[in-house]
């Protein structure tokens, strides 16, 4: 540390709040913060993941043995239904928005969103999809899958209203999405602090930033077909069957399909891009390559989305531009994963909580990688499509993936959002149990499948060796369960018991830690110079500031002894 | 964080700088006209796929003329909303100008639904036959954008009347703005490729 005028060390830069409102019930209705939208959003995604959690346990449960009658054929179909739609529309969609919501203003150096009343009505319009969905409940519940292939999803053979509510919520939820989105858009590229470029922003909010213009494109796609399915259904009208096209359902329910599953996956690379160089104490390694492989991304995850058409039977030409395209989209993923690698090169590395789950997502998620490029070897996807392989793929991307990198950023951030740590002892043992729980349901899966066990059937015969791995599933997802009831005990108690954190507890560098914990209402009330895209390191090292030293490497490629940073 | 070794003057408040002189309010809805332009085209897509497979009343029925002096009302709207900024100094004018604009609006709604009655006394209904799906889908919904902005003008009127559509709105009227002539540029779209154009 250099020598500061005495006043200016006495006085933090941010002093924290001194008295807020108190936070009862027409508090959380009424409020326009965007720290208090992204604690709704995380709130209502954890509210159903839950639900979500206890319907796939109820799955497992009927799996588990051969020839189980638990639940009728019709009721397991209403219970993947919901299970697929709950999770990835109403659990993982409100946690990534509600991290964006919380972080970018934050990271950016903003008071808040740009349209603060607009991101309340978008999280309350989410909130009313949710509600909707399960009101289905009362009319018989969906039961067409959550992507709903006509003509499954026509009156004829989904006669419920079920069917109807459950568009009526995708509508709902799909645009809460999108006026979420449009408001990051505005917001990042507005509201940055003074010298904050685009190519400095933090690369949580680099790819909040990137993925807030996927859904905008993506987005409408579901919308069409939501649309035109209601025509169908309500209006009798002809687009996906009775001489219209079902492939057209898939062609539109797709195109909003694959692009989807990236816009669920890129604000997790952006919390994994945060935390792990935090705890191996060096900068991202190829930062450029990182946040620059993302717009890579963000345009070829519309051009493969007919992968997941491969069984409809194009044209060979036409399968086979689907093929490449989806192996060209390995290539920025692989890119990011090298960058995180080769970010713990030689890395002092901290095992905390955050930590240990961003390496298993390193690991889990490259894992769910190759298992989907191996669907673009056609006759592969041929023999797999439909199969527990397609099943096992998608929780190791999802969950081994998306949902590991919320839990690692619900442990980074939690201190900045309670101003309290959680506890590590139960951190810990809650991240072992969720690590071998989740291993166990979906590893074995990876063997059903090629042993030819098809996806979406309630039950199955006793042939050699599926009762067994079926058991194995079954076991590992109470294990699972368990931990994760424990991470929701941990974050409940530590908000009383927790120790004080600080503003900085990590010791990170971005500009949410320079602000007190809890943050203040408007955030900040001066901001440091912003130089790099580390602005707490070169406040901290005003001798060695990043954007004084342009090369992080010696002429070997090496990172430079003075890169790492030693105390800890 | 430990205190700050940067001295107070060398800090900055959190203000937000416009790089752009176009409001938030503009911005926003640009990004929203996006959504707009993939929905609008996936939707016309879908119908030019599939009314080569469609049987029964096809375009044939439709009845272009009368549309066409309609659809010239709704584009000369866009100038009148154009004039109505322009004069915006001018309260009690552009007031009634922001009046037309949206009157202009909902006589295009009008015609629309007279067409619409006209199509179903000829059996040309939503349920006929591919064709017809497409065709009550999209117009509908662009019927739908149409008589949303002549609400929100409405709304800009009697702001403007009120002397309360200032800067500090600047955003409401560049996001209606914006919106209204992109309607309008929708619905010249729309009417070349369901009225005038034969289809592949
Ligand atoms: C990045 C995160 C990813 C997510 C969230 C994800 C998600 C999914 C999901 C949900 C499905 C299931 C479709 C169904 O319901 O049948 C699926 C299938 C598929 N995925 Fe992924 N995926 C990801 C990454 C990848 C990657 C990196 C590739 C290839 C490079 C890939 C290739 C495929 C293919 C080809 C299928 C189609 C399988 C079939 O049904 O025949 N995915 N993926
Ligand atoms: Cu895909």
């Amino acid at each position: 540390m250099t020598t500061v005028p005495p006043e200016a060390a006495a006085q933090p830069l941010n002093p924290p709040a001194t008295h807020a409102p108190p936070r009862n019930f027409t508090y959380w209705l009424s409020t326009t913060n965007h720290k208090d939208i992204g604690i709704l959003y995380l709130g209502l995604g954890a509210l159903f993941f839950l639900i979500g959690g206890v319907e796939a346990l109820v799955m497992r449960l009927q799996l588990a043995v051969p020839g189980n009658t638990l639940l009728r054929g019709e009721t397991y179909n209403e219970f993947f239904t919901l299970h697929g739609t709950t999770m990835i529309f109403l659990a993982v969609m409100p946690m990534l928005l509600g991290f964006s919501n919380y972080l970018v203003p934050l990271q950016i150096g903003a008071k808040d969103m740009a349209f603060p009343r607009l991101n309340a009505f978008g999280f309350w319009l989410s909130a009313l999809g949710g509600l909707t969905l399960y009101l289905s409940l009362l009319e018989g519940p969906p039961s067409m899958g959550w992507f709903a292939y006509a003509p499954l999803n026509e009156r004829p053979f989904s006669m419920s209203l079920g069917t109807d509510f459950w568009a009526a919520a995708l509508l709902l939820t799909g645009t809460g999405t999108t006026l979420t989105a449009i408001n990051i858009i505005v917001t990042a590229s507005r509201y940055r602090a003074v010298g904050m470029g685009l190519w400095k922003m933090p690369l949580f909010s680099w790819m909040a930033y990137v993925n807030s213009f996927i859904i905008v494109f993506a987005f409408p796609a579901l919308n069409a077909a939501l649309i035109m399915l209601e025509v169908d259904r309500v209006l009798s009208g002809h687009f996906f069957s009775h001489g219209g096209s079902p492939v057209l359902w898939q062609h539109y329910f797709w195109l909003f399909g694959h692009p989807e599953v990236y816009i669920m996956i890129l604000p997790a690379w952006g919390i994994i891009s945060e935390v792990i160089p935090v705890f191996s104490r060096k900068p991202i390694f190829g930062y450029e390559f990182v946040a620059g492989s993302t717009l890579a991304i963000a345009v070829l995850s519309f051009a493969v989305y007919a992968h997941h058409m491969f069984a409809v039977g194009f044209a060979r030409p036409v399968n086979l531009a689907f093929a490449a395209s989806t192996m060209l989209i390995a290539v920025p993923t692989g890119i990011k994963v090298t960058n995180w690698v080769a970010t713990l090169w030689k890395g002092s590395i901290r095992f905390t909580v955050p930590m240990l789950y961003a390496l298993a997502f390193i690991l889990q998620f490259t894992f769910g990688g190759i298992t989907g490029v191996s669907f673009a070897v056609l006759p592969i996807d041929w023999q797999v499509t439909d199969t527990y392989y397609v099943v096992a793929h998608l929780h190791y991307v999802l969950m081994g993936g998306t949902l590991f990198a919320l839990l690692s950023g619900l442990h980074f951030y939690y201190p900045k959002m309670t101003g309290r740590m959680l506890s590590d002892a139960l951190g810990k043992l809650a991240f072992w149990m969720i690590v071998l729980g989740f291993n166990g349901v979906f590893l074995v899966q990876h063997v059903l499948g090629l042993m030819g066990m098809p996806r979406r059937v309630y039950t199955y015969p006793d042939l050699p060796g599926w009762g067994a791995l079926n058991m194995i599933s079954t076991v590992g997802a109470f294990v699972l369960g368990l931990g994760l009831l424990l991470t929701l005990i941990n974050l409940v108690v530590s908000r009383r018991l927790g120790r004080v954190a600080g503003d900085n507890p990590w010791q990170a560098w971005t500009l949410e830690w320079l602000t007190s914990s809890p943050p203040p209402k408007s955030n900040f009330s001066r901001l440091p110079p912003v130089h790099s895209s580390r602005p707490l390191w070169d406040l901290q090292h005003p001798h060695d500031p990043d954007h004084k030293r342009p090369r992080r490497h010696d002429k070997g490629g090496h990172i430079r002894e003075e890169e790492k940073e030693h105390h800890q | 964080m430990t205190a700050s070794p940067v001295p107070a003057s060398e800090t900055q408040p959190p203000e937000h700088i416009d790089r752009n002189r176009q409001s938030n309010g503009f911005w926003g809805m640009a990004a929203f006209l996006a959504t707009d332009v993939v929905m609008f085209t996936l939707l016309l897509v879908a119908n030019i796929y599939l009314r080569r497979y469609s049987h029964g009343p096809g375009q044939a029925s439709l009845d272009p003329g009368t549309t066409f002096w309609y659809s010239l009302g709704l584009w000369a709207s866009s100038g009148v909303l154009i004039l109505a900024e322009r004069l915006r100094r001018q309260t009690e004018l552009s007031g009634l100008l922001y009046l037309l604009t949206a009157g202009l609006g909902l006589v295009f709604v009008y015609g629309q639904v007279k067409e619409y009655l006209r199509l179903t006394h000829l059996g040309a209904r939503v349920d006929v036959n591919l064709f017809y799906t497409g065709f009550y889908t999209v117009t509908g919904l662009h019927g739908l954008h149409v008589l949303v902005g002549a609400l929100a003008l409405i709304v800009a009127a009697v702001l403007r009347f009120g002397g309360r559509l200032g800067e500090r709105r600047s955003g409401f009227t560049g996001g209606l703005g914006l919106y209204w002539h992109f309607v309008d540029g929708v619905w010249a779209v729309l009417f070349a490729v369901l009225y005038l154009w034969s289809g592949p």
